[in-house]
């Protein structure tokens, strides 16, 4: 089985090779077979990495320990989930998967309905295609995944207990369909400078794309928070690790991207700003990658030290400086803007203003994030830049962003009126003063969570006013029912509401991560019987107990909760013993409700069965997930297919002999 | 003799004040909090003293042990332990970077740039409306219920094109 593993492997690099050559010759030669041959090899590469990743899958499944990656990151007694995730817990198999997503978007696109007969096609792919070499140069001669083992071990070194969560599941699968998404987009924008066709095409051709790419990175980035949350015990969801800022910087850049395409799409300006954004946002994935496997900076999501990184770093650089030369090449036919900006107040503007404060929330992460290094390289002296220093310079520019996102909607495009401003704002404004003055009485006194609920609520409060308004404007001219009128009035505008929808997913967001400030933390150590209070909850520790699960060990205590004097139950936190690992890992009881948590982990015991217990109440983390629901509903309202403003776009660019 | 009274009164109270707070913390006063999430925990975890909660971390709980001590037997306050610390591993033992020195950069830079790139905006804006204004373009009423009545108009008419093609 190895031969074929290594074969589809060796095979795949190859074909790669080819398209590449075929897709170049036959653009130079303007022969439609090279194309045609070309566009045939990369659907035998997605085939070849399908049969990659099936065989893959079956040894995983089936425990094939004389293969080292087997070997290495799974054992006979795992559950068969996450035997088969084990595929993404190593640096091969990981590789392998991005490969795969990487291979099945070039095929997507090669054969894509609306890219047929496009002579922009085979640039495209021929540019996608120098991704699949790298990927499978890499999987070939640097971590190679079907490697034999010298003999047949009788068991396997196991999963790391802390990746053996539903969270684990799909948080590496999210996350990479959401890095390897962007580089259809890039794809298209540097193919759109080598034809000469710089118009809003590229951008509407990818608009479904960017924005799944996006909304996968968001559940990706979130999954990953409520991973931490519910396994690592520290009761946080978000740690500004090097890797969550690699993951987060491009998710902002693509955020800024979004916004600021719909003033190319309607104005026709700022035709250099975002290719620049989407050239940055594709190299920051490969940025991201680079700090996982390079060991540069410490992080409890790298992969170990290898030489990877070197290997990524390289990749990145030249890819960066083709798109720089590619761009500057085409500098003279881009750099005059027709649009205009008739007034400082206007959609133009605000979306401008956007763009500038996600950036600078894009270069405070990324320079958090270097700083260590950057010191140590001009002072000698090494520094760690953690929670504290991101949580202090992110807030006031993450609460900015805020307050954009609760004004644009209501700014109309070109010029708004003072009437304008007065009508829309005034009402949510003096509401959100109200709210603020509200917080204050309930004894916050802190400036930054009296003005974050005030402009969250200032946000919401603006997006409903949009909504009441439009539904009303509707309703006027076609005399429907208000519900009526709402829902197809959504309809009709799937992006423009898909947005606000996200947007009050951010809001909801936003509210969680404010209210999760206000934790309470208390460590107690309880003999049996004993009770402990924190806040309104009394624990009364009952017993301390051990069960079997599977050929792991549980130990638990049986905790009764009670609220006010009302009985709420029993919660169970726990500590898992496993065969294959020496770490026990925590498993967190968490009584979950919109208004708290209360988070209990088992801290330790003795032999007297005298226990310890951190005890948390983090209020509103639940609404950090109800958020990120509603942002995920808003991005697929989005781009849900329908008979309105789906219309596909038109190609303009010149014409070419090949497609 | 009243000076005297004062200054006993004086010495009293300032001697008063540490005796009354040492002993007095224990893990789960705010203050230990304080003192402890300051520091970055080294094992690998990714997390401050207060939160690593590492199984097998072999400085956590001695670094808590250690700073309890210091806040109860020797008195000493935030300011102290971390300089105690910083003497003994240096500045990377602390969870952000100091406001001083080279360290300074780390907290200003990003704002010096958004207060430039703020004012590139700006100015781009400005000369953008000059240009617009130069042109002279007839002024079109472009409200709000302008906009979301004219998507609504298009959405319609759209419908009705669909209706009949």
């Amino acid at each position: 089985m190895h031969i074929i593993g290594n074969v589809s492997i060796y095979l795949a690099f190859f074909l790669s090779i080819y398209a590449f050559v075929a897709f170049v010759l036959g653009i130079k030669k303007q022969d439609q077979r090279l194309i045609d041959s070309g566009k045939g090899a990369t659907m035998g590469i997605f085939i070849l990495a399908s049969i990659s990743m099936t065989l893959m899958f079956y040894l995983l499944g089936t425990s094939q320990l004389q293969f080292q990656y087997v070997y290495q990151y799974s054992s006979t007694d795992l559950p068969i989930i996450y035997k088969l995730a084990a595929l993404w817990a190593g640096n091969a198999g990981s590789l392998l998967l991005w490969t795969f997503f990487l291979a099945m978007y070039s095929a997507m696109v090669a054969f894509s309905k609306k890219m047929k007969r496009n002579p922009m096609t085979p640039y495209i792919v021929s540019i996608l295609m120098l991704n699949v070499i790298f990927f499978y140069l890499i999987l070939s001669f640097v971590t190679q995944p079907f490697t034999l083992m010298d003999g047949v071990p009788p068991e396997g070194r196991g999963l790391n207990p802390m990746l053996q969560d539903p969270g684990m599941i799909f948080h590496p699968v999210t996350l990479y369909l959401g890095y390897v998404g962007l580089a259809v987009p890039f794809a298209f924008a540097i193919a759109s400078l080598i034809v000469k066709n710089m118009d809003a095409f590229w951008i509407q051709m990818t608009r479904r794309w960017t924005i799944i790419a996006w909304a996968f990175l968001t559940l990706g980035n979130v999954i990953g928070g409520y991973w931490a949350y519910m396994e690592l015990g520290w009761g946080g969801y978000w740690a500004w690790d090097p890797v969550e800022n690699a993951s987060f910087m491009p998710w902002l850049t693509v955020t800024a991207y979004l916004h600021s395409v719909m003033i190319q799409e309607r104005k026709n300006m700022l035709k250099i700003w975002n290719l620049s954004l989407i050239i940055l946002s594709y190299s920051l994935t490969l940025f991201g990658t680079f700090l996982v496997r390079s060991g540069v900076l410490t992080s409890v999501h790298a992969f170990g030290e290898t030489n990877l990184g070197a290997y990524f770093l390289v990749f990145m650089a030249f890819m960066v400086l083709l798109s720089m030369y590619v761009l500057m090449s085409r500098y003279h036919l881009i750099k005059q803007d027709t649009g205009q900006f008739e007034s400082f107040v206007s959609k133009e503007s605000s979306f401008l203003v956007n763009n500038l404060i996600i950036l600078g929330a894009t270069f405070a992460v990324f320079w958090g994030t270097v700083f260590p290094l950057v010191s140590e390289a001009v002072t000698g002296n090494k520094v760690t830049v953690g929670v504290p220093f991101f949580n202090t310079v992110m807030s006031p520019i993450l609460l900015a962003l805020l307050f954009i996102m609760a004004i644009c909607p209501l700014i109309a495009w070109q010029r708004s009126s003072l009437k304008n401003i007065r009508d829309n704002f005034l009402i949510p404004a003096i509401i959100s003063l109200v709210i603020a003055g509200i917080v204050v009485a309930m004894g916050i006194r802190d400036a930054y969570p009296v003005i974050s609920f005030s402009i969250i609520s200032f946000m919401v409060l603006t997006h409903l006013v949009e909504f009441i308004r439009g539904t009303k404007a509707r309703r006027k001219v076609t005399k429907e029912a208000y519900p009526v009128a709402l829902v197809r009035l959504m309809i009709r505008s799937r992006r423009r509401y898909g947005g606000y929808i996200v947007h009050l997913g951010i809001a909801l967001i936003a509210f969680g991560i404010v209210g999760s400030n206000f934790d309470i933390e208390r460590m107690e150590t309880l003999r049996i019987g004993e009770s402990m209070d924190i806040d309104r909850y009394t624990l009364t520790y009952e017993a301390l107990d051990q069960r079997s699960d599977g050929v792991n060990d549980v130990v638990y205590a049986n905790i009764l909760v009670e609220k006010d004097g009302k009985n709420l139950g029993y919660i169970q936190p726990e500590r898992m013993f496993y065969l294959n690992w020496e770490e026990p890992s925590t498993e967190v009881a968490v009584r979950s409700t919109l208004r708290e948590d209360l988070y209990v982990v088992l801290s330790a015991w003795e032999e007297d069965q005298r226990a310890t217990f951190q005890v948390k109440i983090n209020p509103l983390v639940k609404w950090i997930w109800v958020g990120s629901y509603v942002l995920i509903i808003g991005a697929i309202f989005a781009i849900w297919g329908g008979r309105y403003g789906q219309v596909s776009p038109r190609y303009a660019g010149p014409e070419r002999k090949v497609h | 003799m009243i000076g005297r009274m004062l200054m006993i009164v004086a010495l009293m109270f300032i001697v008063a004040v540490p005796t009354m707070a040492q002993g007095d913390y224990d893990r789960n006063s705010p203050e230990f909090r304080e003192n402890t999430s300051q520091f970055m925990c080294l094992c690998g975890c990714g997390q401050d003293h207060f939160e690593c909660n590492m199984e097998g971390c072999g400085l956590n709980e001695q670094f808590k042990t250690e700073i309890l001590e210091m806040m109860n037997d020797d008195g000493y306050d935030k300011s102290e332990i971390k300089e105690h610390y910083v003497a003994m591993y240096g500045e990377v033992i602390l969870t952000a970077p100091e406001k001083s020195g080279f360290s300074l950069t780390a907290w200003v830079t990003p704002f010096i740039l958004l207060g430039g790139a703020g004012g590139g905006i700006i100015y781009l804006i400005r000369k953008w409306v000059r240009k617009s204004k130069q042109l002279m373009k007839p002024e079109l009423p472009n409200g709000l219920e302008d906009e979301t009545e004219s998507d609504i108009l298009h959405s319609l008419i759209d419908e009705e094109r669909k209706k009949h093609f």
